[in-house]
């Protein structure tokens, strides 16, 4: 306090957005473990996997909390705050997405998932990690882009918005394979709504990546 | 030994104190942005603020001397030399006693606040209210807004200059190199210009105004072209920030820059009561003009300097590890605003504080985007410090004065 030079400087709202972003790239790994091990029946440590995704939501939450309660009015940034708000919201929403999608499997442990879609399942998560990673990557780069201001750097920046539109494309292509399919299985309706749920709720992982890209862009605008 | 002798003696401690705490507190002003862009390390920054804190104080340091001294408060109190004498030593004591609880409650003052207010409490008590020049102070007042303000322009327009013309660029490496020489002319510039028109030594040569200007022109075009050689001889194309390299070598010289002006600012705030005190002693009288010799500079730029190596070293780490957003195009654009601006108002006889400046100069670039978060709300809270440090100093320096009159 008694140097004002170095009072101005606050913690980079960047640093915790990149964290946030880990945290979720993270969590999303174990996600993946948790799918696996519910879908190859030899594993009893889904509910451990779920603890593990639940804890990594708090932290990210943590970080979230932590990015809004340390931007006071009269802050400025190279971007505008509320844009960042909304950036940092949907991003936290793909946790909430992965949160939802294992909460959802567990209110119908028994019987699971259907062999014949075991195939399907794993490609969609695959395919909704796929985002994920990209947005993890595009806050490491759009950093560098509000510290250097290159226009190669802004070029990159986009091409990764482009790049989570694609992916997220494709997920929605995998996950409405499985809904077409489950509609025409031969099986009890509950199964069926449980299918049908649990493949939008993991879509929603990849649509919300693709929103925070999305959100990007209008950082990025001049 | 008469007590004037023991005055004298009080006199040179506490300037020597209030230039060591110059020195401690102020010196994060003029390195904080080279040594929170890494362009320079710790034992650089100390070791550069403190010689050019010396040069700055002795060969450009003279003018604001005598304006601090004659221009708020009327010379009319100065008739009396014992009432002079009681009111520069109470003066002093009230301004290096306001610093140090300021140091020690970690308050943002600024030591030329506190010797302003200090000198305006002993014109109040000596001479009564009218002898304070309200048009002097409010213009000193208007300073104090004026030159953060002045800065934040400087900074932001330098900093906008630099994104479009290098960063937004597909080879800004190139650019950089390419431009380097208008932004090392520029400091450059400024520099030379305030050596030939201030100093003794740019007096001496006498050059009218133009001819000053080409001179500087000339002198700027050649330093920056040099300074371009230099760079490109020593920094590597290939990097990921090679731009910032750039600009790290520029900020080397820019750092030198403010703590040369800040060198020649300060010193005015410790030493300016004890040449009062210094010329009463010697000739029992003392005029409206004094000449500040050039060895009480040299003193008080030594004071500045011990402040800078003994506790320089402490400021520094907490900026270090505290402004981690700084980089050095950055850096740059904050430096070069707040030295041109304690140039400028040193040069309009205003007793600018080099903290105004340098905060006016990173708002400025936090305006224009270039850094990741700043506090712009600070500002009102050093604001308020601002205006209780005028006050206080005078309150403290009022008291002390009718102490001292007691004993004397």
């Amino acid at each position: 306090m008694r140097i004002p030079f170095i009072s101005m400087f606050m913690t980079s709202p960047f640093e915790g957005l990149l964290e946030h972003a880990e945290k979720i790239k993270e969590c999303t790994w174990a996600f993946q473990q948790a799918i696996e091990c519910h879908i190859t029946d030899q594993c009893e440590s889904f509910e451990e996997f779920r603890k593990n995704v639940d804890n990594f939501e708090s932290q990210a939450d943590a970080i979230k909390r932590r990015i809004r309660g340390h931007l006071p009015k009269g802050t400025l940034m190279p971007v505008d705050k509320f844009e960042l708000f909304r950036y940092l919201h949907e991003q936290d929403k793909v946790l909430d997405a992965v949160e939802e999608a294992l909460d959802w499997i567990s209110f119908r442990s028994e019987p699971g998932i259907p062999t014949a879609l075991h195939k399907d399942f794993f490609l969609l998560v695959d395919a909704v990690l796929d985002p994920v990673e990209e947005m993890c990557r595009m806050v490491a780069e759009a950093r560098k882009y509000f510290t250097n201001f290159s226009e190669k750097q802004r070029r990159l920046v986009k091409d990764i918005i482009h790049t989570l539109r694609q992916q997220e494309h494709e997920a929605d292509k995998v996950e409405d394979g499985i809904k077409a399919k489950v509609m025409n299985m031969q099986i009890d309706p509950v199964t069926v709504f449980h299918m049908i749920r649990l493949a939008e709720t993991i879509g929603s992982i990849a649509d919300h990546s693709e929103n925070a890209g999305d959100m990007m862009r209008a950082m990025l605008a001049r | 030994m008469t007590p004037e002798y023991y005055i004298l003696i009080i006199g040179y401690i506490f300037g020597f104190y209030m230039a060591w705490n110059i020195g401690a507190n102020d010196v994060a002003n003029s390195m904080a942005s080279a040594v929170g862009a890494k362009a320079i390390t710790i034992r650089q920054a100390v070791f550069i603020a403190g010689i050019l804190n010396v040069v700055g104080a002795v060969f450009i340091g003279s003018h604001v001397t005598n304006t601090i001294r004659k221009g708020i408060v009327s010379t009319d109190i100065l008739a009396d030399p014992h009432v002079a004498l009681i009111g520069a030593l109470s003066a002093l004591l009230a301004a290096a006693l306001w610093v140090s609880f300021a140091t020690w409650k970690s308050l943002p003052v600024s030591t030329t606040h506190s010797i302003v207010g200090a000198m305006i409490g002993f014109g109040i008590m000596a001479g009564g209210f009218s002898v304070i020049n309200w048009a002097k102070l409010a213009a000193v007042v208007m300073s104090w807004i004026i030159s953060p303000v002045f800065s934040l322009i400087i900074s932001f327009l330098m900093f906008k200059t630099i994104v479009k013309l290098i960063l937004i660029k597909k080879d800004a490496f190139t650019s950089a190199l390419r431009l380097s020489p208008v932004f090392i002319g520029l400091a450059a510039f400024v520099v030379v210009l305030s050596f030939l028109f201030k100093t003794p030594l740019g007096k001496t040569l006498s050059m009218d105004t133009w001819t000053a200007l080409l001179v500087a022109l000339i002198i700027a075009g050649l330093v920056g072209y040099a300074g371009k050689a230099v760079i490109r001889r020593f920094t590597a194309s290939d990097q990921d920030d090679s731009t910032e390299q750039v600009f790290r070598k520029i900020q080397i010289g820019t750092s030198c820059y403010v703590a040369l002006a800040q060198g020649a600012n300060d010193v005015a705030n410790a030493i300016g009561p004890l040449a009062v005190i210094y010329f009463l002693v010697n000739t029992g009288t003392v005029g409206a003009k004094v000449p500040v010799p050039i060895w009480l500079l040299l003193f008080g730029g030594v004071g500045i300097a011990c402040g800078i190596g003994m506790a320089g070293h402490r400021v520094m780490e907490t900026i270090g590890t505290k402004i981690t957003t700084l980089t050095n195009t950055r850096g740059f654009a904050v430096d070069f605003a707040a030295a041109s601006t304690v140039l400028l108002a040193s040069k309009m006889g205003l007793p600018v504080s080099t903290t105004h400046a340098a905060v006016g100069g990173v708002l400025g670039v936090g305006l224009a985007g270039g850094i990741e978060a700043v506090n712009f709300r600070i500002v009102l809270q050093i604001m308020l410090y601002w205006v209780l440090t005028v006050p206080a100093a005078a309150v403290t320096s009022m008291i002390l004065f009718k102490v001292l009159q007691l004993f004397y």
